[in-house]
């Protein structure tokens, strides 16, 4: 199993927001569209919640992208998207003085019925990592 | 049998999803309902549905939390595959007989583990596949059914005994008799729902003759993942339809059949499963013979202009005939609205008729109530009060008011719920006037 | 630490103004044993679903179940066709009664649709419904994927994310709140007044604000109400009677909810009673199709001015605040630029002031021999053809209710003017309910003669020569004789307006409600929760969802009050427990979660054992977990979603992975 591994793509963690970017990946597979496998969709009340370091953490530990899928301005929690948004800011900028490529991070929002722009989102990822595996 | 209380505050006929809706609204509340159901599961024609316009929701992911949870509610009774013998008015309660049909299987010892089934030789149509897979004659209806005990067709079972042998809880009692049961409520619902408008109501559409021209219902099951075959074949010979055709109003809207009224779901049904099949038969045509397109819900608009833009053909005509060719596949004459009026004969290879809803019955044979000229429970003050029959204590759900669609029919069992709660709710007050008047 | 000195205790709240007054209160879970980790009690049972094929048809399910069940903590794993039928359900169940596992990962579905029925199946087991994960193997796997080799290994990756996170889950416990058994219903029209009959009727007190003087809503200003042709101000009377004077009732007439704010069992609302509506008769005169439809009303933007302000509590908050009827433009088949050319209420109303003994019907001192009704006016709007108002959206959606207004006033007109020709311009007609379809053939056998157009070409209508025998012609190109191009002659021509959604101000800014793309409020879910919104608390009637004609307005009305009488009638209401809670002993006051918490109310600095020590209402707070992310000492967690599952799950996904560079 393990030997796989080092053939397969580069990991992709979704953070997907439970009011928004969760039912948009679940409206992608009610509309039975296509996306790669190395997507792993964690469902998150608002990605707000997770420190600078989060992400960091997942760095380390091998995960080749982030995309944090929120509501954008559509949040249901008050003043969160601003906060969160504040965040990514901040840890796009470390990432660089870490020499970590920041095509790695992405925000995007994500409706419960953007199907399309998920499948987007996943694929300009890929892409992402694919051109870094290349360099 | 389970234990059946023998006062209730609802007695609620029928057990879809108006029935079920109703249930739980009041159990909610703390009442303590009875849902009878002659059927041997409760969910009925919604759990049979593939996917739902216009959110294309799974049928049965809307149906089954529902169904669980009105089966699990400590306040809900169901008791299927029973029969409404009665009901009569007395005092200020209503007195309900009911007959437990014999499913010839202890229902406290059955586990639903289908050993049963896996051993019985005897093959009988299954309905709930659209007659197009056997079911044995002794089973448990489908997969989701709720409860999950088998029953024996009384009828074709050759009493063989294979069932008996093999059954771990020795549950098969062939000597089981209907049971009576009677049940007093202060409150009645009915929920009796409605039924599908025989195939063969048009001969000229040969429904009952031609075995590609096929109910909207089969082709639920068609379109199901679990259905018949697992994929969309054509009944006749299993071949993959190239091109499916919609004949709109076969069987609505049509003074002739004593059906004048509009079904109210069959352009969207149509214009659903026109979009299922472009999914599942991505070469097929699919063509969709229509007078008007009733696309009036919220959402059905726009998923009407979906189904245009996805390429699904809207022809405004009639059509007059349906005939089988030796290929078995069919020709359509059709009267040309939108072409000068002229008359074609256009082939397909499938045809779905979209026949319409009647009454699943009539219920003022068991219950007081009145019955409009269309057929359906009579609401003489529908704009305010669609849910009130107009007699006390007796309210009315879902589609045995009329045809209508699954969003309408829950908000209308929900608004059912509300009278009868509301109901009893004065007859307590004035029940406690009247006691501390006397004091 | 023990468990009880993790919870917090019921406290009584001190709040702003617009915030809550009610004891609230986290139940101790039912479980006395914390089972926090893995290591104590039985362990997980990880239960995989085929789904019928729908799962099982791209993933090899039982692969799926081989690999769960070596991980840690795992003490079962099956697989069962249909996890949510009774059948799949009492496997579970048997495998908790019989102490085989306390604690349960399923792999199926998105917990959107079956979370509940999973929670309450714990609830039968006796066990806490909140230790339940589940990995959504099929939307977010089998439906999208389709090599199965792959697909495979990542519903086992999924599976193993859940299990990650079901290591850590605790038993959690409702937040408790006080509910006041009173409802704030926002609309006076048809829905409102139908709604607070119910309400009371089922115990629950009721205030309804309506922006008018007069209650009624829209229906008020009508005429006649299809299908049976009752007078609308009867109706509207019989309706207003039912509640008027009941003590139950507090009416705020005039009136506009100003604010709104809590939450459910506790909105607390400021009404603005006394104001004089500026914008009422705008809104009259743009009025919308004849007969049917439901509530206008209170919309509570109303440039008014007030005289005095009161404050009401509430359990829940009923918005029925109706619709705006389609305004047509200049540019639109002449109105308001050609003489003769009016909408469906207005012709209502014309019809409604004239004499019974008027012998002929006169437009600018003209007589009235032929009248055309167009439909679709403002509805079914197509990309390329219909052009939006400036900073809006095209009405993509049919409005439902004017075709059989527009029939029920042609029959209407035949029965007072035998002679008059009727013209009836028509797209498709949806004569969709009970006793519609016989309007329909009445208009039909009553002469009216219809004319089919199609959606990207509109009739065209334009001012006769003056030597003309009618005021207006109209050119339609007419799909029901065969396409040909016929000019029509018209004295009066009536547009049947649609619905567009309401104007509903403030209170959709307070309660954050959602609204779906035709601009209407949006349900939870048409089917599962049609007349709940999104926000707890916050229920729908009538037309501000969307087209609704007066029976279905009525129904919904009648939905609603049962769902409040669901929710208040225990008198307290439980909200879900995913609130922010604080370990005291790691506090160290620092207050960064005071800073970033964007909820006013929800979390304070507090004194508390000689320092201070952050402090969470959980009745306020949201769980949008801002204070989380800036403890500097890992102090707060928001239940259910605490950062040792977050880790957990990325290292399950990581799990063999070379640490990247």
């Amino acid at each position: 199993m393990r030997e796989d591994d080092h053939s397969s793509p580069p990991k992709i963690l979704i953070l997907a927001t439970t009011s928004c970017a969760y039912p948009g990946a679940d409206a992608t597979g009610q509309a039975h569209l296509s996306y790669p496998t190395n997507t792993f969709i964690m469902n998150v009340p608002s990605p707000a919640i997770l420190p600078e370091q989060f992400y960091f953490d997942c760095y380390d530990r091998g995960i080749g992208g982030i995309i944090v899928m929120s509501c954008g301005v559509e949040c249901p929690f008050e003043g969160a998207y601003e906060q969160l948004a504040a965040r990514i800011d901040r840890v796009s900028l470390a990432m660089r003085e870490r020499g970590i490529d920041q095509g790695r991070l992405k925000l995007c929002a994500i409706c419960t019925v953007c199907t399309k722009s998920f499948v987007k989102a996943v694929s300009d990822m890929n892409e992402v990592l694919a051109a870094q595996e290349v360099a | 049998m389970p234990q059946i209380p023998a006062t209730v505050d609802t007695l609620i006929i029928g057990a879809g999803i108006a029935g079920l809706q109703s249930a739980l609204d009041l159990a909610e509340q703390g009442y303590k309902v009875a849902v009878v159901e002659r059927l041997p599961t409760i969910g009925g024609a919604m759990i049979g549905l593939s996917k739902v316009f216009p959110t294309l929701d799974c049928a049965s992911c809307i149906t089954t939390p529902k169904m669980a949870a009105a089966a699990h509610h400590p306040n809900i009774t169901l008791l299927t595959y029973a029969e409404l013998e009665s009901v009569e008015r007395e005092g200020e309660v209503f007195r309900a007989q009911v007959v437990q049909k014999p499913r010839f299987v202890d229902e406290d010892l059955c586990i639903g583990c289908r050993l049963c089934e896996y051993a019985c030789d005897t093959e009988i149509p299954d309905p709930y596949q659209g007659g197009y897979s056997a079911l044995r004659a002794i089973h448990i209806p489908f997969g989701n059914a709720i409860p999950q005990l088998a029953l024996i067709d009384e009828e074709r079972c050759i009493l063989c005994g294979k069932c008996v042998n093999v059954c771990p809880t020795d549950a098969i009692d062939f000597t089981q008799k209907p049971v009576g049961l009677e049940l007093e409520a202060r409150t009645v619902i009915v929920a009796t729902g409605w039924k599908l408008t025989p195939i063969d109501a048009k001969p000229q559409y040969g429904g009952d003759q031609i075995a590609n021209v096929i109910s909207p219902l089969q082709m639920e099951r068609l379109l199901a993942p679990h259905g018949p075959y697992g994929r969309v074949l054509r009944p006749a010979d299993g071949r993959v339809p190239d091109s499916i055709a919609y004949v709109q109003c076969a069987g609505s809207r049509d003074a002739t059949l004593g059906v004048s009224y509009c079904s109210r779901v069959c352009c969207m049904y149509a214009i659903k499963q026109a979009m299922l099949l472009s999914g599942a038969v991505p070469m097929a045509d699919i063509t969709i013979y229509y007078m008007d397109i009733r696309a009036f819900g919220k959402g059905y608009e726009e998923f009407y202009r979906t189904a245009e833009a996805m390429g699904v053909q809207f022809i405004k005509g009639k059509v007059a005939r349906i005939s089988e060719q030796d290929n078995r596949d069919l020709t359509l004459r059709v009267e040309r609205i939108d072409e000068l009026g002229q008359v074609e004969e256009r082939h397909h290879d499938l045809v779905v008729l979209s026949l319409g809803m009647l009454p699943a019955y009539d219920p003022s044979r068991l219950v007081p109530l009145e019955i409009a000229s269309d057929g359906f429970v009579a609401t003489p003050r529908a704009k305010e009060a669609p849910c009130h029959t107009g007699v006390e204590g007796i309210f009315v759900a879902g589609t045995a008011t009329g045809p209508k669609d699954i969003v309408d029919t829950i908000v209308e069992a929900g608004g059912a719920a509300s009278e009868a709660a509301r109901y009893m709710r004065s007859q307590d007050q004035v029940a406690v006037a009247a006691g501390s008047e006397a004091q | 630490m023990s468990e009880s000195d993790k919870l917090p205790t019921p406290t009584p709240i001190s709040t702003p103004s617009l915030t809550p007054k009610k004891a609230v209160s986290v139940q101790k879970p039912p479980l006395a044993a914390a089972k926090n980790d893995k290591t104590s009690g039985p362990g997980i049972g990880v239960y995989v679903c085929h789904c019928g094929g729908n799962i099982a048809d791209v993933v090899d399910v039982k692969g799926v179940v081989d690999q769960a069940s070596g991980l840690e903590g795992v003490a079962i794993a099956r697989e069962n066709s249909f996890m949510c039928s009774d059948p799949g359900q009492s496997m579970i169940l048997e495998d908790i009664r019989a102490g085989r596992v306390d604690r349960v990962v399923i792999a199926a579905c998105s917990p959107s649709l079956h979370e509940t029925t999973f929670r309450s199946l714990l609830v039968r087991a006796d066990v806490n419904p909140f230790l339940v994960e589940q990995a959504n193997i099929r939307e977010q796997c089998s439906w999208v994927h389709h090599n199965h080799e792959e697909a495979t290994a990542k519903a086992a990756t999924l599976v193993r994310m859940a299990v990650g996170k079901a290591r850590h889950l605790k038993p959690l416990s409702p937040v408790r709140v006080d509910a006041a058994k009173r409802a704030l219903v926002i609309g006076g029209g048809v829905a409102g007044l139908r709604a607070a009959r119910d309400l009371v009727g089922l115990g629950i007190d009721v205030d309804l604000v309506e922006r008018e003087a007069d209650l009624g809503g829209f229906v008020s200003g009508l005429d006649r109400l299809y299908p049976d042709g009752e007078v609308a101000g009867d109706f509207v009377e019989r309706l207003v009677s039912d509640i008027e004077g009941d003590p139950r009732v507090t009416i705020h007439r005039s009136a506009e909810v100003r604010r709104v704010g809590g939450y459910i069992g506790n909105f607390t609302a400021t009404i603005a009673s006394g104001a004089s509506s500026a914008d009422q008769s705008a809104d009259q005169s743009a009025d919308q199709s004849a007969d049917q439809s439901a509530d206008q009303s209170a919309d509570s933007t109303s440039a008014s001015t007030s005289n005095v302000e009161v404050e009401v509590e509430a359990g829940v908050v009923v918005v029925a605040t109706g619709f705006r009827p389609y305004a047509p433009t200049r540019r639109e088949f002449g109105c308001g630029r050609l003489p003769g050319v009016v909408t469906l209420p207005d012709f209502g109303r014309m019809l409604a002031d004239l004499p019974d003994t008027a012998s002929s019907l006169e437009v600018d001192g003209r007589p009235v021999r032929s009248v055309g009704f167009i439909h679709c006016v403002g509805s079914r709007q197509l990309e390329g053809v219909h052009k939006p108002p400036k900073g809006g959206t095209l009405n993509k959606h049919c409005s439902r209710v004017c075709c059989t207004a527009t029939l029920q006033t042609a029959t209407q007109l035949r029965d007072r003017f035998a002679d008059v020709a009727i013209h009836d311009f028509y797209q498709d007609i949806r004569a969709y309910g009970r006793g519609h379809e016989e309007l329909y053939e009445q208009a039909s056998r009553a002469d009216v003669i219809f004319h089919r157009y199609a959606g990207d070409t509109p009739p065209k209508v334009r001012k006769a020569p003056e030597d003309d025998e009618n005021g207006l012609l109209v050119n339609v190109v007419d799909g029901l004789t065969w396409g040909e191009e016929l000019e029509i002659g018209v004295d009066l021509l009536v547009l049947s307006v649609g619905m567009t959604p309401g104007d509903i101000g403030t209170i959709i800014d307070n309660l954050k409600l959602a609204t779906s793309a035709d601009g209407f409020l949006q349900e939870v879910h048409p089917k599962l929760r049609p007349v709940e919104m999104a926000v707890n608390g916050v229920l729908l009637a009538g037309a501000c969802q969307g087209p609704k004609d007066i029976l279905e307005s009525c129904a919904s009305a009648s939905a609603v009050a049962v769902k409040a009488a669901v929710l208040l009638g225990k008198g307290y209401v439980e909200l879900e427990p995913y609130v922010a809670e604080v370990d005291s002993a790691r506090c160290t006051g620092a207050g960064q979660c005071q800073e970033a918490c964007p909820v006013e109310g929800a979390l304070e600095l507090v004194e508390e054992g000689g320092g201070r020590r952050a402090k969470v209402n959980p009745a306020i707070c949201t769980g949008c977990g801002c204070c989380v992310a800036v403890c500097p000492s890992g102090a707060i967690n928001v239940a259910g979603w605490t950062l040792d599952q977050f880790a957990s799950m990325v290292e399950a996904i990581t799990e063999g992975e070379e640490v990247a560079s």
